[in-house]
């Protein structure tokens, strides 16, 4: 923060206006994004390859209101001149986009109207979520204000287990720190070796959640790993950013992944955690993988390990949409998409998907989910009578193939 | 200027997404018409247009992770704007609702414990410039967090998008620092 906005040193509390590299907006804020930046007396936004424009939640448009909506917005960025605009055929979820396409590099500071923006982290950017009124002041000036957060450390050791996933680490960190003040407003550093042993779909996922948390950001330091995915699409340069050697944390936690199991978070209650093997059993009729959590191709990969010449349990049906055009592509190359489809999974073209109940296999009246979404509060799939179990694609993937939850392990 | 009022005491966390049902996510941003349905999924008891804000509340007193769980819409604060919602006194506040508040000017108090001496219907006196919260009903009371000089200006602009609809007008909003 310091370094973007011409400071020294910044210390926690202090409100400052930072450069920001990137400013995201979406189909369902992007219009009203562009009319509040239009009322702000700038002809043209601050650079016109730096407002980056994607269609994720309402694509493709399952209600007449929707593609009304849709239209209003492709033609408010029209009107802008927007370089990267990620509409339906190129689209994707917007943190995925972000970072799949280079638009966050590390040390810089980027914000998107969409909560998950957090995701940047992976990077060794600050993400940061913010309003549609935040959005086009960025647009108008290149800057936003912050608060200088207090940073909190978890130190993660120890040596990946078969079958366990970054999103495992996030659930139980869920469960360790609840929503009760620890983390709110606070930036999450993660380091450690089983940080650098994480490829960056792992990382993306545990910054995607700090949201989830109540942090205001999760940040990994970039490594080689980080430069090798960045070299191909960033746009811009940027430098190894590390935190000062004297930095002083809040407090410093510690986690060995090599005891962590299967990890669950149980219905209305994301920081209500348990093991796997504690509701092993559970029936449920719904299985969904997606969302700027868990759409990756990793993901894919662990779901076709498990499922690959098996079937989807007669009872449940299954829905897989990749997190965005790219990751879509690559699993069709792989042959990911031929075992899934041949296994029972049905297959949707990118986008958020159920994820905020809007569309693609919404949950009804009575529906057990098991998700590896991000949330699961009452009636964020779509009904609120039904319950959503989080967890890994490599737990819904397993838990497909019995019907009932089921630890991947036990297989 | 001394807040005085009605509060409404939540005995559970407020979230956001109960505040502002998902069918209004994408609503225009209005402060009456968003006041109408506001709070309609905390409490089966607002569950009707108009209910939270015909009930006459002047503060909220929340624990912790006030308007949590995630969203960045900013119909939560317009709506309790609407509302006649004053002040919300917290333990602490979910961060984008946090920013939300200080982009519009609605104070969002920060106080430990509040919700220990307040009990719904209790008549609340908020005094920006001590941080005292006093419960005119039955006689307690606590010091708040106080608010940063920025938070004021901003308030005092009538919101963000004033403040840098001025700044841009006159020229000096590349100053900003
Ligand atoms: S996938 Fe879900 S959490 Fe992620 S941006 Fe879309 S709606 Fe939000």
């Amino acid at each position: 923060m310091a370094i973007n906005s011409g400071r020294d040193k910044v210390v926690p509390g202090q409100l400052v206006w930072t450069n920001v590299q990137s400013v995201m907006t979406m189909d369902y804020l992007g219009t009203e994004t562009f009319k509040a930046f239009d009322s702000l007396g700038r002809p043209e936004v601050f650079d016109k390859e730096r407002v980056i424009c994607v269609s994720d939640h309402l694509v493709p448009p399952p209600t007449q209101a929707f593609a009304t909506l849709l239209n209003q917005w492709r033609e408010a960025v029209k009107a802008h001149d927007i370089k990267y605009f990620y509409d339906l055929g190129r689209q994707g979820i917007a943190h995925q986009i972000m970072v799949e396409q280079g638009h966050v590099l590390p040390g810089t500071l980027s914000i998107g109207t969409d909560s998950h923006a957090n995701t940047y982290g992976a990077v060794g950017a600050v993400g940061n979520a913010v309003s549609v009124s935040d959005a086009a002041v960025a647009m108008a000036t290149g800057k936003s204000w912050f608060r200088v957060p207090e940073t909190v450390k978890f130190h993660i050791t120890g040596k990946w287990q078969p079958w366990v996933m970054a999103k495992d680490l996030s659930l139980h960190i869920m469960g360790m720190m609840h929503w009760n003040g620890h983390l709110i407003y606070k930036t999450i550093e993660f380091d450690g070796p089983a940080i650098s042993d994480l490829e960056m779909a792992g990382r993306m996922t545990l910054c995607n959640m700090t949201v989830d948390l109540g942090a205001k950001n999760g940040i990994i330091a970039p490594d080689a790993k980080t430069a090798e995915f960045l070299s191909p699409v960033q746009k811009g340069n940027w430098n190894y950013v590390t935190s000062d050697s004297d930095a002083v944390y809040e407090k410093i936690y510690e986690v060995d992944v090599t005891n962590l199991v299967p990890t669950i978070s149980m219905p209305d209650k994301l920081d209500e955690v348990r093991r796997v093997e504690e509701v092993q059993g559970t029936k449920f009729n719904k299985a969904f993988v997606g969302t700027c959590t868990n759409g990756r191709l990793e993901d894919i990969e662990m779901m076709t390990r498990i499922l690959k010449g098996k079937q989807v349990h007669r009872d449940v049906n299954f829905v897989l949409v990749p997190a965005s055009t790219q990751v879509y592509l690559d699993a069709i190359k792989a042959g990911y998409i031929t075992d899934l489809v041949e296994a029972g999974v049905a297959v949707d073209t990118p986008s958020c998907a159920s994820c905020a109940g809007i569309h693609t296999g919404v949950a009804g009246d009575g529906d057990i989910v098991l998700s590896a979404g991000n949330r699961n509060m009452k009636g964020r799939m779509g009904s609120k009578n039904a319950q959503i179990y989080l967890t890994s694609p490599a737990v819904v993937a397993a838990s497909a193939l019995t019907g009932v939850i089921t630890d991947p392990r036990s297989l | 200027m001394v807040i005085r009022g009605k509060a409404w005491v939540s005995d559970n966390y407020v979230m956001s997404y109960d505040m502002v049902l998902q069918k209004d996510w994408t609503s225009p941003i209005n402060k009456e018409e968003n006041a109408k349905w506001i709070m309609a999924g905390v409490s089966e008891e607002f569950n009707q247009e108009g209910a939270f804000r015909d009930a006459g509340y002047t503060f909220i007193v929340a624990r912790h992770n006030f308007a949590g769980g995630g969203k960045s819409i900013e119909h939560c604060v317009t709506g309790l704007m609407g509302a006649g919602i004053k002040a919300v006194l917290a333990d602490s506040f979910a961060r984008l609702q946090f920013r939300n508040a200080i982009n519009y000017g609605l104070p969002f108090i920060t106080c430990k414990d509040i919700a220990d001496i307040a009990r719904t219907g209790d008549e609340l006196e908020f005094n920006p410039s001590t941080g005292e919260i006093k419960n005119l009903t039955n006689g307690q009371s606590k010091i708040s967090v106080p608010v940063s000089p920025f938070v004021a200006e901003v308030a005092e602009a009538g919101g963000i998008m004033d403040f840098i609809r001025k700044r841009i007008a006159e020229g000096t909003v590349d100053e900003l620092m």
